[in-house]
């Protein structure tokens, strides 16, 4: 609210009650039976729904790691590479491709993610200190 | 005129692999084989997708167990229910049905290399390899028949 008068400004105290509630039947406008018209009643319902939201910021994020790794995994399986390879092998050559922009090319441009495994395999076995690439487990 | 944008030839379809247990840890070998079950070894895989393929598992008899396992370990499952008992495992002891073979389109990669065994060499092959000793006449090469149970 706005107060042209400083007499105003100083009677003033905390929110006015009508915005408050307006502020909450905004959010809840979506919430089934009076938790999307009382005040009182959807109190709880849109603090919790606040909380999920919040939560639901970070765990999106965990779980587009979780997909993008699961999608690379994939795509440099069928080129004969392991996820780590792949990003050590394009790390080493100095491109810099972030995971979800990998997981694209793998799905939408297999071509150019073939080129770059094949980038990756060749830096890889340049530079490759340890047990040669793609070796089978053995006892 | 083909829309090569939206060309998607058997990005959808549901494929057929063969997975060969001759020599293999079960327990390594699941985690391989999971992974076609649910489609993780495609780039389009979502958990919300139905992308799974089919896996066929052919000389099971033959895995690699370690130790004492074939006997000692039990496969338990047990759904809860009042009346459930463990199930038996079903498997084709016979050959494998044609109508499943013929849908094969790919193998999966085995998780072990097949060792080879001492009497699949050929004498000259055991002549020519370099010895340091002399077995004993009485000296059998291959342990045969059931270890003893653990106490």
């Amino acid at each position: 609210m706005v107060f042209l008068t400083l007499f105003n400004l100083a009677r003033n105290r905390g929110p006015d009650k009508y915005w408050r509630v307006q502020q909450q039947l905004r959010m809840s406008w979506h919430f089934r039976t009076r938790t999307r018209t009382c005040y009182r009643i959807g109190m709880n319902v849109v603090n919790k729904a606040l909380m999920y939201s919040y939560n639901g910021r970070k765990l999106k994020k965990e779980q587009m790691k979780y997909l993008w790794n699961t999608r690379i995994e994939a795509g440099a399986g069928e080129h004969g590479l392991t996820r780590r390879e792949l990003l050590e092998g394009l790390a080493r050559s100095d491109i810099l491709l972030d995971k979800k922009v990998l997981s694209e090319l793998a799905v939408y441009e297999p071509r150019t993610f073939q080129s770059l495994t094949e980038i990756a395999k060749k830096t890889m076995s340049d530079t490759r200190v340890g047990k040669p690439l793609n070796v089978l487990y053995e006892k | 005129m083909a829309h090569h944008r939206v060309q998607q030839w058997a990005t959808f379809a549901r494929q057929w692999w063969v997975y060969d247990a001759t020599w293999q840890c079960p327990f390594r070998s699941a985690p391989a084989i999971i992974k076609h079950l649910q489609g993780k070894h495609k780039p389009i895989y979502h958990p919300t997708n139905d992308c799974g393929d089919h896996v066929v598992v052919i000389n099971s008899k033959h895995i690699a167990m370690e130790g004492d396992l074939w006997r000692t370990f039990k496969y338990s499952h047990h759904t809860g229910g009042k009346d459930s008992e463990d199930p038996d495992l079903e498997t084709f002891s016979e050959n494998v049905p044609d109508e499943i073979l013929k849908n094969l389109s790919g193998q999966i990669q085995q998780v072990m290399t097949v060792p080879k065994g001492i009497h699949e060499y050929t004498e000259e092959e055991k002549a020519e390899f370099p010895a340091l000793f002399d077995w004993p006449q009485d000296h059998i090469m291959m342990r045969s028949g059931p270890s003893k149970p653990k106490q």
